[in-house]
């Protein structure tokens, strides 16, 4: 075997234990976010705060787009149309930004002269739980710009090819999951149930 | 030249295709929240949407398919 020959095949096995390895901590992480839809149906049953249902619209298609961008950035680093991955990366990370705005100042009212939030953490059972779902969430979401913020400036600086780039199909696979974990989040905070009096 | 071109357009519209479903499923939801309210519906919706998530912009199947795109590897 030739030495660029063994430099792939090392390659080959390393990219595929770094993905069996990021899809462990997304099973260890849905227990996490499980644990937390089990508890707001435990608790809440088929009843729900009354939440901004305009807010929740916007953030979570907000949220929607960013991972259209994700997926264009991927795919044009992918094809070496480096033009479509860094625009990719910078309107998700935009996105990314507002979703976070979107939930920090107006769904939790961080800014009450700005936006009167519906909630606090205080307010019994809906707050705690609409406090905790999102605040674990936006925690997700802060270390996603962080990540999206370090892979923009590795590609800016050529750091990644159409054949290796792991940096960008972690980024965007765990940007991904952040969306995939409001998927399920979005109905069960905002549309399922009936408003709690 | 051309083909690689054609695969990469492709590609761009099949993530296209794929965000539009999941913005139209999006709104779907919204609505079947106000007249149906059932918590069976709203989660097969959700469960659909994720699924297309984790086949298309997660690419899961890469697990155990882990040449078939994207890197040379």
């Amino acid at each position: 075997m030739s030495a660029v020959a063994a430099t792939i095949d090392q390659y080959r096995r390393q990219l595929r234990i770094n993905r069996m390895g990021l899809w462990l901590f997304f099973i260890s992480e849905a227990f996490l976010f499980g644990g937390l839809l089990v508890v707001r149906f435990y608790l809440w049953g088929n009843t729900r705060p009354e939440l901004d249902q305009v807010i929740g619209l916007i953030v979570t298609s907000v949220l929607l787009a960013s991972s259209f961008s994700m997926n264009l950035a991927e795919t044009g680093m992918e094809y070496n149309d480096r033009k479509t991955f860094s625009r990719g990366l910078i309107m998700t990370f935009i996105f990314g930004l507002i979703f976070l705005i979107g939930v920090v100042i107006f769904e939790w009212g961080l800014i009450p002269s700005l936006y009167e939030g519906h909630l606090k953490p205080s307010s019994g059972v809906y707050g705690a739980v609409v406090f905790a779902m999102t605040g674990m969430h936006a925690l997700h979401v802060i270390t996603g710009l962080i990540f999206i913020a370090i892979v923009w400036n590795l590609g800016r600086k050529g750091h990644y090819s159409s054949e290796r780039h792991w940096g960008v199909e972690s980024c965007a696979i765990y940007w991904h999951y952040v969306d995939l974990v409001w998927i399920f989040f979005y109905p069960a905070l905002y549309l399922i149930g009936h408003v709690a009096h | 030249m051309a083909a690689h071109s054609r695969t990469r357009s492709a590609a761009y519209r099949r993530s296209a295709t794929v965000a539009l479903v999941l913005a139209l499923l999006t709104v779907i939801e919204f609505f079947a929240a106000l007249y149906f309210n059932s918590i069976v519906i709203l989660m097969l919706m959700a469960l659909f949407k994720a699924v297309l998530v984790l086949n298309y912009f997660m690419h899961v199947s890469r697990l155990w398919t882990p040449d078939e795109e994207g890197h040379e590897a």
